[in-house]
């Protein structure tokens, strides 16, 4: 059996990417609303995501406040729809 | 939600949940762009008709131009506050962003026509520019109310975009765009065009809030 994308197997990962797929450009406040996590649970899972190539995370300011946006790459593109054939796939869909 | 191994199912649920999530989002304040521009076309083109019944010189068409200044100088702030504060943008936003671009070329393209016409055949043609706004904005809201699904953008710009084919068919049957006439024609054709439909996506999202 074909193992899963540890990386994007994970609750909260899968779903930051599952709302990167469906937007443009999402900042961390918005991730963090849509996915009801919390700022200090959320905060790593960026950086993992960015590190496999997934996303990409651009850090800038809006006045004072510092404001971190992310989108999907076209490798996190490519490995979610593989994620999803696989999950199909696993689950006879 | 937090940072934990889910099952295959589970998966599914999560992948199903953010796509439904993260679909559908208004926010207070998306019609200003469009009330600006509305109110903004609205009130110049009362000034120019009222200056022109007072004065009867043909310079005050020159304050046409205030739409554009004060529209164009304003809208790029209001959209930068608009996504800043909605922390997202989507491929529907692109696509309105780059309908909205072809617009504002295509009235900077034109201008530059007109202003050749002028200086180099001594030719005047700026009624073209009155037939611009009616039309292209009119064909840029009807697509932009097709891809955000809103009726009132799609009637408005239909009210301005035929608006903008009988202003063509006048210059092209040399018939005087006159004052009495074309002027609350255009200010009708404004309001059904920004002003309604910027109330109502206001409202829409007040009520969603």
């Amino acid at each position: 059996m074909k193992e899963l994308d540890p990386l994007l197997h994970s609750q909260l990962r899968l779903a930051v990417m599952s709302i990167l797929m469906n937007v443009e450009e999402a900042d961390f406040v918005f991730l963090r609303e849509k996915t009801q996590s919390t700022a200090g649970n959320l905060s790593v899972q960026p950086d993992k995501l960015s590190t496999a190539g997934y996303i990409d995370v651009q850090k800038g300011f809006v006045g004072k406040k510092t404001r971190t946006t992310c989108h999907v790459t076209e490798k996190g593109r490519a490995a979610f729809e593989q994620y999803v054939q696989d999950i199909k796939a696993l689950l006879n869909l | 939600m937090e940072e934990k191994n889910i099952t295959s199912q589970e998966s599914m649920a999560i992948i199903s949940e953010m796509i439904e999530r993260s679909k559908h989002h208004r926010y207070l304040g998306d019609g200003n762009i469009l009330l600006l521009w509305g109110y903004t076309a609205v009130v110049v083109a009362g000034l120019v008709w009222l200056l022109l019944a007072v004065t009867h010189h043909p310079a005050m068409n020159w304050f046409w131009f205030l739409i554009w200044i004060i529209g164009g100088t304003a809208t790029p702030i209001m959209a930068r506050k608009r996504r800043d504060k909605s922390g997202v943008t989507t491929y529907t936003d692109n696509i309105c962003n780059a309908l909205w671009s072809i617009v504002g070329y295509s009235a900077i393209a034109l201008t530059f026509l007109c202003l050749g016409f002028l200086l180099a055949a001594g030719k005047d043609s700026w009624s073209a520019m009155l037939m611009l706004p009616l039309l292209i904005v009119g064909i840029a809201e009807i697509m932009q109310g097709v891809v955000m699904r809103e009726r009132s953008l799609i009637w408005g710009g239909a009210i301005g975009a035929l608006c903008g084919l009988f202003t063509l068919c006048c210059i092209a049957g040399g018939v005087a765009l006159v004052a009495r006439w074309f002027m609350p024609m255009f200010i009708i054709a404004f309001a059904a065009m920004m002003i309604v439909p910027g109330h109502v996506l206001n409202a829409k999202s007040r009520r969603e809030k």
